[in-house]
Formats: structure tokens, sequence, C-alpha cells
């Protein structure tokens, strides 16, 4: 029989470090609670959490720098973590009581937030809240409290590959303006190893040509998804999917509009502005500009998106954490977060230095001006999730049936 | 690289029983090596092609994803998961709870083996009941309220709360349990009359004798809690938590920067898998008796 | 199991001291147990009555009591959440009707293959079968998700062989609905796309699972073969030799002493694989957490990860709690079901089966 010893050893050490390191733990654990109960008033240097749903290192890197600027000026401490789940992480912080202090909001999401009480009311009396774009101040604002300062702002463009366009021998001329043209360009541009135009299935995409048809979600508070002009729109791209000058992100095997973009599987994608990001980072070898969409039956339109600062109403240090937020939604440092990582300033003030510093990217800020946000009605998250994932089989669906059942759940979720 | 580990070592030991018949080939036979290696080879394809891709660079990854050669040869990928991901801070926390909870469960589970199998005590009929029935309850169901207790009871996003939970393992009491009954009782009662408490009994006498269901005990509670994700998903949120598996499942998500990053994600992959392959390798022969052991309970 | 080794025989005297270290020795798994599931049920049975939104403690006086209204939502509310439950159903009952008899033949064929003693090398190929099932759902995951890429091995290996293959994980389109599309029935009748249930259509019900559940029903069997196998392996080994000699001199050829020797004395066995597989698969989580996230076009969503996102992402606690309820409902009807088909033509008296002989108990503890 062989000896037991190094086994008992092997427990020993297990269990050794067993009492040391759950000991470490759960003192860690205690140590930090009351600390943040002692900090409630404004008064004096606190400690604020940071959560963010970063796009990647070049924007976690520019916020931690701006927010340690602001600690270090203020005395304070502030620790900023990069969710891997954003919506996951809140949920788990506010059942848990222990909510990061400030954390990025999407406007969808807003509501639900809003209404379970999880978020501090606070932007109507930022010293800037009328420095915002109004349609900015509309998408976080709920039962008439404006809930949160906008972050920033994204509008999608037409984002299109230099080389491929003028190996397809087209000119600045032919930069398409209605939906004819587009797919006349995206045709020229397909060729045997890269489509014309990949975007993904999600209505954060193709709504853009449901606006430019005249079409939207909701209209006036009441579910409009099975208008004329919304099917319009998605006959449109079926089209397109159907002789091969577009294809759905997913049938190119990419993750999104940029990647198939960047790694040449498209020619063109519709992206927004964060794909700056992506492309320096990722796929700097990749020459190209942004055109605005084209226009549709009904007009110009693109989507715009836009984050908040959200401050939980949980929050023991809400003082500081709006202090913060003021700090990082001023127009100088809106547009280091600009010159990072690609958004766009959320306050008038800043558009102009924005075109003069990226003339590349006017596109987007033009677009803003005809950009509809997406509705931020509680349950139409969900509701939107629904018809994405209907959105994916748009190549062999009927669009016909996916807007009538996005109607009907619409409905159910306004009330 | 366990792939071909897997090969040297088999190669290497003996047959494991001696053939009792010897017969002429038979075409029969043949056909029959053929499907065995045919079906081996699928199975050891997806190690051997994640083995090769991790040292891909990323457009040969993708161009030629068939290929067992990298070409070139490179080494971005760890460079990439040791330097700009929290990969280290991941194994540590992954040794840490897996240590704590190996050990934890064989201490826990062996005391309340031994003490259903030898100790009488009023209630113990009860006891076991009430083991036998959490056995029965499915993980995933759990999934929500063990967020909510690990909550209430304070140590969510700790240490505390990602190990205790972990600790209840019914099965590992009942092998455990199983063993001691086969532990002739003669060894204890020598020592009792020689005036050993219960726990000098258990300690020194019984639980020495037990090594080889200790050893399948560390076995699956390593295996298990060196894999867990679902538990390590709810029961933190603070990245500097992160497991291996909450950690690669995110970088599977694509948390470093864009793109597919096919070796990256199969590097993150093939060095989680290291640890569980050299235990498997190491106790392989315990292994396939701890299934056979599972039959016969 | 052995349910009633628990019992010695009465009479003996219990020493004091074995009552006090008897407690004292369960203590710590008692009450590990007792925190961590027997009162996690009782609290999200409570949640999944209550109209708690995930702000604050479930027992705080703001949350209330809401009867049923979480069931009745899933199960007859008629929208959205309704048709994404039984979404999740339909797909989830697709990867178990294929998952578990495919794990269930496949392992029990490897291991008649690799259980003989003639085979040479049956090491190296127990450990090639056996080792997918120690490496984590994660890593696996992963590669599955390379090796199944748009561009990834499995089509480029197609690719050799002339074959346009499939966007695997891309693919929303069932598979029973592309082999009625080959012959020709690609629109539903109109008896199965007018009605149907929990919100889905019978044409729905009938699409088979999607291209991309079905890289993952692959991932399944090829991670738990293994394990299954071996527990045939075992099963096999103790079956006596005499008994298929005999049936051997009886003239029964291969297939026969296989169907009429071996399988009944398999029956246990069987019955272990069967009800570990079922319980197995209506759990699966890990991979869709990590590969899919319910993508595309939520034909890999499943029950498990439904209660996930409701609850952690949409914050319905109530929702997810009421679904995790449901689905171990289910799992234990399937159980009760699997056991009473297997029951009913054994002919081994009930009782018997859970009484091992005492030389066989120590199992795991037999090895030389």
């Amino acid at each position: 029989m062989r000896s037991p010893r190094p086994l008992a050893l092997l427990a020993c050490l297990a269990t050794l470090s067993l009492t040391a390191a759950c000991g470490g733990g759960s003192g860690f654990e205690s140590d930090e609670a009351p600390e943040q109960q002692e900090t409630t008033a404004a008064a004096g240097p606190v400690s604020l959490q940071v959560m963010i749903g970063s796009s990647g290192p070049a924007e976690t890197d520019a916020v931690t720098a701006a927010v340690d600027a602001w600690a270090s000026e203020t005395g304070n401490e502030v620790e900023v973590i990069a969710a891997t789940d954003l919506n996951q992480q809140l949920s788990q912080g506010f059942a848990a009581g222990s909510p990061p202090d400030v954390f990025y909001v999407s406007s969808d999401l807003v509501a639900g937030y809003a209404n379970n009480g999880s978020l501090l009311p606070y932007a109507g009396e930022l010293e800037n809240a009328g420095d915002f774009y109004p349609n900015l101040v509309e998408a976080f604002t709920v039962d008439d409290e404006f809930m949160c300062a906008p972050k920033d702002f994204s509008t999608l463009g037409l984002v299109i590959n230099n080389a491929s366009w003028e190996a397809a021998g087209l000119t600045e001329d032919d930069l398409p303006t209605t939906w004819e043209e587009l797919r006349d360009v995206a045709t020229t541009l397909t060729t045997g190893d890269q489509v014309g135009l990949v975007t993904s299935a999600e209505y954060q995409r193709l709504g853009a040509f449901m606006a430019q048809a005249g079409g939207a979600l909701v209209t006036d508070g009441a579910a409009t998804v099975d208008s004329e002009a919304n099917l319009e729109a998605l006959q449109y791209v079926q089209s397109m999917l159907a002789d091969g000058s577009m294809q759905l992100t997913g049938q190119v095997g990419a993750g999104w509009g940029g990647e198939a973009f960047g790694t040449g599987k498209a020619a063109m994608t519709i992206e927004g502005n964060w794909i700056a990001g992506a492309m320096t980072a990722d796929y700097p070898d990749v020459d190209y500009q942004v055109a605005p969409l084209p226009a549709g039956p009904d007009g110009e339109a693109s989507l715009s998106f836009t984050n908040c600062w959200g401050i939980a109403a949980e929050s023991p240090s809400q003082a500081a954490a709006t202090e913060l937020v003021a700090f990082l939604t001023t127009p100088e440092q809106q547009m280091e977060f600009a010159r990072a990582f690609g958004v766009m300033p959320s306050v008038e003030a800043a558009q102009e230095d924005f075109i003069s510093e990226f003339p590349g990217f006017a596109a987007f800020v033009e677009q803003g001006d005809v950009a509809v946000t997406v509705p931020n009605a509680e349950g139409v998250s969900t509701v939107v999730a629904d018809l994405n994932s209907q959105l994916q089989g748009l190549p062999d669906g009927d669009a016909a049936a996916i807007l009538s059942s996005t109607q009907a759940n619409l409905e159910a979720a306004l009330g | 690289m366990t792939a071909t580990t897997t090969s040297a070592r088999s190669a290497a030991a003996p047959p494991s029983a001696p053939t009792q018949r010897r017969r002429a080939p038979r075409p029969g036979r043949a056909f029959l090596y053929v499907l065995l290696l045919a079906i081996a080879a699928v199975y050891l394809f997806p190690f051997l092609i994640q083995l090769a891709s991790a040292f891909k660079t990323e457009s040969d990854a993708a161009n030629n994803a068939l290929s067992l050669v990298p070409h070139p040869f490179s080494l971005a990928a760890f460079e990439q998961l040791f330097t700009r991901s929290d990969f280290p801070l991941w194994t540590m926390n992954s040794v840490i709870i897996t240590l704590c909870v190996t050990a934890g469960r064989v201490f826990f589970n062996s005391m309340a083996g031994y003490a259903l199998a030898r100790l009488r005590f009023r209630g113990r009929g009860a006891v076991f009941a009430a083991i036998v029935a959490v056995m029965a309850v499915p993980g995933v169901v759990l999934l929500i309220p063990k967020f909510l207790v690990v909550n209430q009871l304070g140590i969510y996003d700790s240490y505390a709360g990602m190990i205790l939970p972990l600790l209840a393992d019914a099965a590992g009491v009942f092998i455990m349990k199983n063993f001691f009954e086969s532990i002739p009782r003669s060894v204890e009662e020598a020592a009792r009359i020689d005036g050993a408490g219960t726990f000098r009994i258990y300690w020194s006498v019984v639980l020495p004798m037990a090594r080889p269901a200790i050893v399948t005990l560390v076995i699956l509670s390593f295996q298990g809690s060196w894999n867990e994700l679902a538990h390590f998903v709810v029961s933190r949120s603070d990245p500097d938590l992160n497991t291996l598996t909450t950690g690669v499942a995110a970088l599977a998500a694509g948390s470093l920067g864009q793109g597919t990053q096919y070796p990256l994600k199969l590097a993150a992959a093939l060095l989680m898998t290291i640890p569980v392959a050299v235990l498997f390798f190491v106790f392989q022969r315990q292994i396939m008796a701890t299934a056979e052991g599972a039959v016969k309970e | 199991m052995s349910l009633t080794s628990g019992r010695r025989p009465r009479g003996k005297r219990v020493r004091s001291h074995e009552a006090g270290a008897g407690w004292l020795f369960t203590a710590p798994v008692l009450v590990v147990l007792g925190l961590f599931l027997a009162l996690p049920v009782g609290m999200a049975a409570w949640v999944s009555v209550s109209n708690w939104s995930g702000a604050g403690s479930p027992f705080s006086s703001d949350v209330s009591f809401v009867g049923g209204a979480n069931y009745s939502e899933l199960l007859a509310g008629g929208g959205l959440v309704t048709q994404d439950f039984g979404t999740a159903l339909r797909n989830n009952l697709w990867y178990v009707l294929l998952v578990v008899p495919t794990q269930t033949v496949l392992s029990l064929g490897l291991a008649v293959l690799v259980g003989r003693q003639a085979i040479r090398g049956r090491g190296f190929f127990r450990t090639a079968f056996y080792f997918p099932s120690v490496t984590s759902s994660v890593a696996i995951t992963v590669v599955f998700l390379f090796l199944f890429g748009a561009s990834g091995s499995v089509n480029a290996a197609l690719a050799k062989l002339s074959v346009d293959g499939p966007n695997w994980f891309n693919d929303p389109r069932g598979v029973l609905h592309l082999l009625l599309g080959a012959v020709g029935l690609d629109q539903a009748p109109e008896a199965l796309a007018s009605s149907g249930a929990l919100g889905v259509s019978w044409w729905e019900w009938l699409s088979g699972p999607s291209v991309a559940m079905s890289t993952l029903i692959m991932l399944a069997v090829f991670t738990t073969s293994g394990t299954f196998m071996l527990l045939f392996i075992a099963a096999l080994q103790n079956i006596p030799s005499e008994v298929n000699e005999a049936a051997m001199v009886d003239g029964a050829n291969a297939w026969q002493r296989f169907r009429r020797v071996t399988l009944p004395q398999l029956r246990p066995t069987l019955f272990t694989v069967l009800t570990l597989g079922l319980i197995g698969t209506w759990q699966v989580f890990d991979q869709i957490y990590v590969g899919t996230q319910g993508d595309p076009a939520k034909t890999t969503v499943t029950p498990a990860y439904l209660s996930y996102t409701a609850s952690f992402q949409q914050q319905n606690w109530g929702q997810g709690a009421a679904i995790a309820f449901i689905l171990f409902a289910i799992i234990i009807v399937f159980t009760i079901l699997q056991r009473a088909a297997l029951r009913e033509r054994t002919t081994v008296p009930r009782r018997k089966r859970y009484v091992v002989p005492a030389s066989a108990r120590p199992g795991e503890g037999g090895r030389p």
C-alpha cells in the first residue's frame, strides 16, 4: 500500500489556504461596507465606483484618465469598472443594494430603471442641464423628469471602403443619395469575395430604412409597426439581400458591421461613429470615408443612439457623483472622449469644435438633425430584442409577418 | 498539447487488461480498428485544431482553419492574453477557489459520510433523507435563488460567496459514506479501546484509510469547481473576482476589442484546460474506476 | 442508490458521545446544504409569487404577493413573455429529444467497442473518448465556435468535399423545416400555422432544432458520451461471462446475444444514463451563455437561459424564478415518465434494484 502522506499534505495545504483565502475574502467585504456608509455626507473625500459598458480599451482608458483627473483634483477616490455585461451587472448591483455610484444607461433602458426607483433623477439640477441637445434630453426624460445627463451621442452613417470604391471606378459623384443609387453602387461593389453592403440584422441598423420610408415603431405613444412604410423598407432590404448586393453580418460570419468592413468582407457598412475606434485599433490599414445615409421615399433619416451617466438612487455619495458627472459632460471633456473613441459630444457648444477637428465625420453630425431615437418607453427594449431576433431570419422571412407580430407585442408592452 | 500527451501516454502504457485469447487477424477485426481510429480522430480533432490555432496569426486561423500547422508560428495570442487581459488574475482566483472548494468538500463530506456510516445518533435517518432530497434539485433551478441568498447573507462579490455555496455537495457525502461502510469496524474498535476520541479515530485512523475515496472526491471537486461557470456568473460582478470560466466567457463575447480573435480565445481555452487535463492524466485509472464505482452504487 | 443502507440493526445501545459527534460531524454539510440549497429554494418560491422588481430586498414591505400572476403570464398571458417561454421550451425539447437518445446509443456503442478485453490500445481509445468530458464547458464551447464558424474548420473540410457548409451558429432555420422544404413542403399547412400552444404555432413547434441548435446538440453529445461510456463499460464488466458463454453455446449470434442477454442486464445502467441525460439536457445553460446568447432568432434560448435573462437582464425576477420552478417540474415529470416507461418491461422487482449486495457497495474504493 502506498503512503497516504502526499495526499494528507495536499489536504492540509488546501485547508490552510481555505481558511486564509476565504477569511480574506469575507474580511475584504466587511472592511468595505461600513466605509461606504460613513461617507454619506458630501463633505470630505469619498470613494466612487463608475461602471461603464466599454467598446474597448480605448474607451476604458479615456474614461479612466478623465475620472482620475477629477479624482486627484477633488481628492476623492474613483474606481472605473468596465463591465462585461453592463445590464446584468447593474441588475445584480441594484438587487444587491450595492450598485455602482455612476454608470452608463442606454436610452431604451432608462424607463425601466427609473420606474423601479433605481435611478436618481438629478439631471434637471445640473448647471449645464440646458446645454444638451433637446432630442437627447427627451430620450432621458421619464414622466417629465430629466433623469440623467446624456453622455454623448452617435448616429448611423454609410461607411465606405475607399480602395474598393476606386477599384470599382466610382467617384465622389456616385455617393448614393437615394435607395436606387444605394442598390446600384452596392451591386457595382459586390465582387467574388466582397459584398457591397453588410450590416447587422437588427432594428438599430435596419430601422434607418424604416425611418427613411417614413415609418416608426411608435408614433405619438401608439404602436405603428405594421405600417406600409415599414413594410416597404423591409421589402427593399429583402430585395437587396436577394440579389446579393447586401448581406447581413451573420451571413458573412462577422460579429458586427465594423468587423465585416474591417476584414474586407464588405465594401460598405451602415454603422455609427464608434466604428472609428475599432478601425484605428484593429484595422488601421483600411482607408475609409463616411457618407450620409441615402434618402428613402420619405426623405433623409438616420437613427441616433445615446447613453447617459446614471447615478444610483442608493449611492451614498450622490453629491460627489453629480459633481463628477458635471465634470465629465463639460465640452472640453467630451472632446477628449471624442478624440479617444469617436463619440460625438452631447452638448451643442462642442459641435463646431467637433466638426472642425473631425471633418471626415461631419456626415455623422449632419445626420443628427434627421436622426430618430429608439423609443424609450418601458418594455420596448424586449420588444425590440424580439424584433431583432426575427430580423435575423429576414433573408427568407416574411416581412409583413415580422411587422405584425412586433405590432402585437409592442401594443401589449405600451399597454 | 493535450492531445499529444494523450497518445504518448497511452502508447507507453501497457494494455490495461491482459488479452485472454489471441485471435488471428480477421477482416472484421481490421474494420473494428479502422472504425475505432476514425471515431478517435473525430474526438481528438477539435483539440488538435485548438492547439494549432492558438499559435496561429489571426488571418492564418481564419483562412486556414483546417490546417494543423501554424504558418507562421505566432505567440501573439498568448502575449496579448498575459499583457492585455487579466488572465493571470483569473487563474489565481480559479486556483484559490478550486483549492478552497476541494479542501472544504473533502473535509466536510468525509466527516458527514463517516458520521452517517458509523456513528449512531438520533435523527440520522432524517439527515440522510434530507441529503438525498437535495440531490434531486437541479442546479440551474438554483441560479436565481443562490444569488438572492448570497446577496441576503452579505457575501455577494466576495470569495466567501463564491466558495461557500459550492461546498454543498450531497453526492460527495454519498461517496464517502459508501466507502466508510466498506472498511471493517475492527480497526476503529481497536483505537477506541486505546481510548481515542471520535475525532481522533476519524482523523488519524479512518481518514488515512480512505485514500481512494478521497482521491475520487478530489478529482470530482477539482473538476467541478474549476469548470463551474453559472455560479460565478451570479455570485459576483467585480472584475477582480473573475475566474477563468467567467473571464474566458467574457473574452469569447469579445471583451478584448473587436473581431473574432480566435487564436486569443483558443489560447485562453487551451490554458484553462491544462490543469484538469493534468489531473486527468495523473489519476486516469482512478477516474475510470470512479465511474465503475458509480454504477455499483 | 443505496437508500436502505442508512439503517442499522436496532436495539444496540446508542453511545451518548456518538450522538453529539454525529450531529457535529454532519453539521457543516447540513448548514451549507440548508443555507445554499433549501433556503434558496424557499426564497425563490417567494420571489416567484411576488412583484419584486430587483431593487432592494425582496422581503421589504413594498414588495407584495401577486399569487400566480407570474406563472399565468408565462403559461397563458399570450404576449411576448408566453411566446418566448414557448420558444424556449420548443428549443429545449428538441435538444432533449435528440441529445438523450444519441448520447445513450453512442456511449453504449463505444462501450461495447472498447469494453472488449481483446482490443489493443483500449486505454488510448477510452482516453480519447473520455477526454472531452473533463474539459470545461466554456473552453469546449469556444473551440466549437471556431470549428463551426462561417469559415471554420468544419466548413473548410466540407469545402474540400465541394459542399457549401451552412453558417452554423448564425443559421436560425429549423432542420425539420429544411428537410420538409427539400421535399417541397416549404409553406406551413393552414391547420398547423393557425393554431399552436404557448404563443408558438404548431408549425413552429415542428421546426426541429435550428442549425445553430444542432451544433450545440453535437457539442453535448461530444462532451457527454465519454462519461456515459465509462458507466456502460463498468456495467458490461459486471455481467458474468458465463451467461454470455451459455448463450454462445446455444448458438445465438452476436446481435442476438447483445439484444437478449447483454441489454437486459444493462437496464439499471441504462436507467441511470437516461435519467442523468434528461436532467442534464433540460438544464443546458453554459453553452448558451458562452456561445450563442440565445441567437440566432431565439432558436437557442432555453428555459434555463431565459430564466437567467428575465431576472438578471430584464429585472423580471418573479418571472425568472417562476420559469425555474416550471423547469424543475418539467424535469421531475420527465424523470417519472421515463422511470415508468422503463419499469413496465422490467422483470426485476422494484425493491431489488436499490438493494446492492454489500460486497459491491464500496465501488470506487475497490481498486487494487
